[in-house]
């Protein structure tokens, strides 16, 4: 305690006050007062009890304001007390008459309960006493019935036997005649297991004579009698009978048939398709009966047997068709044909037919397939719209196991795998053909075998559309890319690496030394043909040709994406390939159009080689003899020039000769990129032999007179502006006309207006520099 | 191309024998599911995430592929486009171990050379049934130079971390490729390339 007053003392800190209701006060005890010896202590205590005096006045006020309020109210709550007594006597009064009311309802309803229980009771003895009745009239029925063999009167007799709540049956053995139902019952059971035996020994009969009637009277007879499984297993087999003798029929024919005949080279497709019809056409029959006789659900378990006959019939026709056609034989040649070990080349041709019909026969399976997937998973859906997930879920792996699982799926994989092999044999063997055979001729832009290799390459990924496998279908893509970006473009870069020949002349004027260089380098690439000596204006063709050729390609395999993409969308609005097919196809697809640009990038490297081969060397010395022109001329040489023209119109005509070379053998879009790379190279060598040059007054005019008609001439060669590539040589014409030094300034910085100087301020000087009458010092002291 | 939402774009495919896992391996990391009582894969399957590495968004386009013998012919038309194979064999498999070398003439024969190739061991859940001791895989891919790691589809082991990886690696290398190509423009023709090279020139 001690301790704690201390502290207090020390600090100052007051403990907050118990007890005192919403006080703020602080007690300072009157011991605490005494035990203060200091007087600044004391006054300091003495200034905060007055502190707190205050605030408890304050505090007394308004509780004494609030009396009033609180008065009137407590005389309102007065007046209330004997309203209240009343309220409780009433409500004392209202729960009783509940509690009597509920009791007399509860007496009502459970009388109610008791009648209507016995009503259940009753309708429950007179449901028992009718299925006692019921079970004697079988009994009778089923005797009658089998003795004037009336067995779907007799097996409905047995299936309402089968129904009876067998508790039924204990309690009627349980009664007054219980021996005499016993023996009955007996009898009833000897008589299901009598019209079993006979059911099957008859449908036996039946499916034997071939009675399809009698078939089809006894299968309905089967779910009756609790056979489900039975009854679908043997009306299968029957039906697989059926199946097994059409197909063996068919394929006699087969063997038989005429291979003149105009079906020949599809025969085991068209067999195949037989088969397929056959069995459609059954399930297509059929599918009622089962559906009303043995309820929803049940297509399934009836495919799956009739799947098996199909297989083994596939498994005939496909072995018959590998044999015949020497499918296993003619894969292996091909096989070692692409490893370059074969001893024999297959002739691609030959193989046209068979890649045909494999394609056929898979486009014919898979269409059956398709067929029994909707089928079945629409009889499940029907048969599963009240069950849990769970069933759908099992339902849906059964019918997937037995479509992806079954011989027909496993046997069109393998032949497929091989077709592609041989599809992309022959693809490459044609295109090499396209290739050895190309031609051109006179007037025509491109050469035969662009258009020859497309129509190869579009048919291949045809034939593989065509056999509506998906997997199939993008792989022949993904190798027709490799095709056309390896192997083709190869054959055009090989081409264009000949390069453009330079002429005669040029070779005399470079001298031998470069003639001696192109020698070599053709030498060292291998391609040092005598052709290519006898005749450079047809090298000189094979390079121009092969530029078209090239952008040809680009354009056309943008074509082949756009038609592939308008052929599939038919393929996929039918649900073919899952749902991933159009993502794999788009995918492929995109890579094959990324080839185009490969070609592109190809034509840019061709235009610059044949820029910097053919039009350079010729342009440089035309452009050269401006050096020999002088632009230091007085009047009368000016006026002179007026008429007699000493550069540039022979310049224009010289180039208007070549280029017209060029638009008549290249593409438009070709040619327009080419007088692209021409102009930008005469703006780039003729502002090198300016600077090079020296002008005064007049032969800065007449340097801007030529430019202007050069400009003129080379816009309406190009099809765009080409102002700007001329910017920096007009800025320097503009500067060469200048009256005086000073009047650059007229032009440059803020007087400048809209037009925007190419021209670095040093670069300007240097172009000042070029007018012999300009002084040095006048140059060097302008400011800019 | 440029309005897709990636900043890299790469193709793997999953090569190897029949039953090793592959399908699981992908749904793994696709999907996050292990399907038990998966069926054999037809021809291929096709899937795509995108992931982001060190904030960049990569799509990766993963193609499985069925192991099984018939559909080679379809399987190895995607070898060339791959960026990246994932050559995979199942630990409790001595076969599908021996069949590698095979694997690996398939991949010399029809992808690029600068094809990337991963060796993945799967089914280590499966330990008390392993076959392929990791020692021996291990020297295995050294000696053909190739990355290995062992997974389990199944417990989700390694699944992230094999396929993160690999788009690192595909990330640099394609960094590296770009890097190269504008040093140089690697254009062929010997004593040709030079004209080639001028066309910058007057472009």
């Amino acid at each position: 305690m001690g301790d704690l007053e201390s502290s207090q003392k020390l600090s100052g800190v007051s403990r907050p006050a118990e007890g005192v209701g919403g006080g703020s006060c602080t007690e300072i005890s009157t011991e605490l007062i005494r035990s203060l010896t200091e007087l600044q202590e004391l006054e300091a205590v003495y200034e905060r009890l007055c502190g707190e005096e205050k605030v408890v006045e304050r505090e007394l006020d308004a509780l004494l304001e609030q009396q009033n309020t609180i008065e009137s109210k407590m005389v309102t709550l007065h007046r209330m007390g004997p309203n209240l007594q009343l309220i409780e006597g009433d409500a004392k009064q209202l729960a009783g008459m509940i509690t009597f009311t509920c009791n007399l309802a509860e007496n009502v309803s459970s009388k109610v309960r008791q009648l209507d229980l016995a009503k259940n009771r009753l309708y429950q003895a007179i449901q028992r006493a009718d299925d006692i009745l019921d079970l004697k009239f079988c009994m009778d029925g089923v005797r009658s019935a089998l003795r004037s063999e009336d067995y779907e009167q007799a097996a409905a007799h047995i299936h309402r036997y089968l129904c009876l709540d067998k508790s039924v049956i204990e309690l009627s053995r349980q009664g007054q005649e219980g021996s005499m139902i016993d023996a009955n019952l007996k009898l009833l059971q000897e008589a299901e297991q009598r019209l079993k035996a006979i059911v099957a020994e008859k449908f036996a009969i039946a499916t034997k004579e071939g009675d399809l009637p009698q078939v089809e009277r006894f299968f309905k007879i089967f779910p009756l009698l609790g056979l489900h499984e039975e009854g679908l297993s043997k009306f299968s087999e029957y039906l697989c009978k059926q199946v097994a003798s059409k197909a063996e029929e068919n394929l006699l024919l087969v063997l038989r048939s005429d291979m003149s005949d105009r079906r020949a080279a599809v025969i085991f497709a068209d067999t195949l398709t037989l088969l397929f019809e056959g069995i459609a056409r059954i399930v297509e029959t059929h599918q009622p009966i089962v559906e009303t006789y043995y309820g929803l659900g049940r297509l399934y378990t009836l495919i799956k047997y009739l799947q098996v006959e199909c297989d083994r019939q596939v498994e005939k026709v496909v072995d018959k068709f590998t044999k015949q056609r020497d499918y296993q034989q003619q894969f292996r040649l091909v096989q070692n044909n692409l490893r370059n070990s074969a001893p024999e080349k297959i002739e691609p041709r030959e193989l046209d037919p068979i890649l045909t019909e494999v394609t056929l026969m898979n486009a014919r399976s898979e269409l059956y397939l398709r067929f029994l997937r909707k089928r079945i998973s629409s009889d499940f859906e029907v048969g599963d719209s009240m069950a849990s997930e769970e069933v759908k879920q099992e339902h849906q792996k059964c019918l997937d196991k037995l479509l992806n699982n079954c011989l027909l799926s496993c046997t069109m994989q393998e032949l497929i795998g091989y077709y592609i092999t041989m599809e992309e044999y022959f693809m490459r063997e044609t295109v090499n053909k396209a290739v050895a055979l190309d031609t051109y001729e006179k007037g025509q832009l491109t050469s035969s075998m662009v258009d020859d290799v497309f129509y190869i390459v579009k048919k291949c990924i045809g034939r593989a559309l065509s056999s509506s496998n998906i997997d199939c279908l993008c792989a022949m893509i993904n190798l027709a890319t490799r095709e056309l970006e390896a192997d083709f473009r190869g054959v055009l870069s090989n081409k264009l690496r000949m390069g453009f020949p330079a002429t005669t002349l040029q070779d005399i004027q470079r001298g031998v030394t470069s003639a001696v260089n192109i020698m070599h380098s053709s030498l060292q690439q291998g391609k040092f043909d005598t052709k290519g000596i006898e005749s450079t204006d047809e090298a000189k063709l094979s390079f121009l040709v092969t530029l078209n050729n090239v952008e040809v390609c680009s354009e056309n395999i943008s074509t082949l994406k756009k038609t592939l993409e308008s052929d599939c969308t038919k393929l996929f609005s039918q649900g073919i390939g899952g749902e991933q097919a159009q993502a794999k196809f788009d995918s492929c697809l995109s890579d094959l159009a990324a080839v185009s640009n490969k070609f592109r990038d190809l034509l840019q490297e061709g235009l610059a080689e044949l820029s910097s081969t053919a039009v350079k060397p010729q342009v440089q010395p035309w452009i050269n003899t401006f050096l020999s022109v002088s632009h230091n001329i007085e009047e009368e040489e000016f006026n002179d020039y007026e008429a007699n023209d000493p550069w540039v119109q022979q310049f224009i005509l010289n180039l208007e000769q070549q280029m017209s070379e060029f638009k008549a053998s290249l593409s438009p879009v070709i040619y327009d990129s080419l007088t692209s790379l021409l102009t930008s190279l005469v703006a780039v060598e003729l502002e090198k032999v300016v600077l090079k040059s020296s002008f005064n007054r007049l032969g800065g005019l007449q340097f801007d007179k030529e430019l202007r008609s050069l400009i003129a001439y080379l816009t309406t060669v190009t099809t765009w502006t080409i102002r700007d590539k001329f910017a920096r040589l007009s800025q320097m014409a503009t500067i060469l006309n200048l009256e005086r030094v000073t009047e650059i300034l007229d032009y440059w910085g803020a007087n400048s207006g809209p037009l925007t100087w190419r021209l670095t301020p040093a670069e300007v000087r240097q172009v000042l520099a070029l007018r012999i009458d300009f002084r040095h010092e006048d140059i060097k002291r302008l400011r800019l | 191309m440029s309005m897709e939402d990636y900043d890299f774009l790469f193709k793997i495919v999953l090569i190897g024998n029949a039953g090793v896992g592959k399908t699981c391996l992908v749904r793994r990391f696709t999907q996050g599911l292990f399907p038990p009582g998966q069926g054999a894969t037809i021809g291929v399957d096709f899937m795509i995430k995108t992931v982001e590495i060190n904030g960049e968004k990569v799509k990766l386009q993963i193609w499985d592929t069925a192991g099984q013998e018939r559909f080679r012919s379809i399987t190895q038309s995607y070898y060339r486009s791959a960026n990246a194979l994932i050559l995979t064999y199942d630990i409790t498999c001595e076969e599908s171990f021996r069949c590698l070398p095979e694997w690996l003439r398939e991949i010399e024969q029809y992808a690029s050379n600068k094809v990337i190739t991963v060796l993945v061991g799967n089914k280590i859940d499966l330990a008390e049934r392993r076959e392929v001791s990791q020692q021996r895989a291990e020297e295995f891919s050294e000696a053909q130079d190739m990355y290995y790691l062992e997974t389990s589809a199944k417990e989700s082991d390694n699944v992230e971390k094999l396929f993160l990886d690999l788009a690192c690696r595909l990330i640099s290398e394609a960094r590296q490729n770009t890097l190269v190509n504008n040093v140089s423009s690697p254009l062929p023709g010997e004593g040709k390339s030079i004209s080639y090279l001028t066309c910058c020139n007057f472009n």
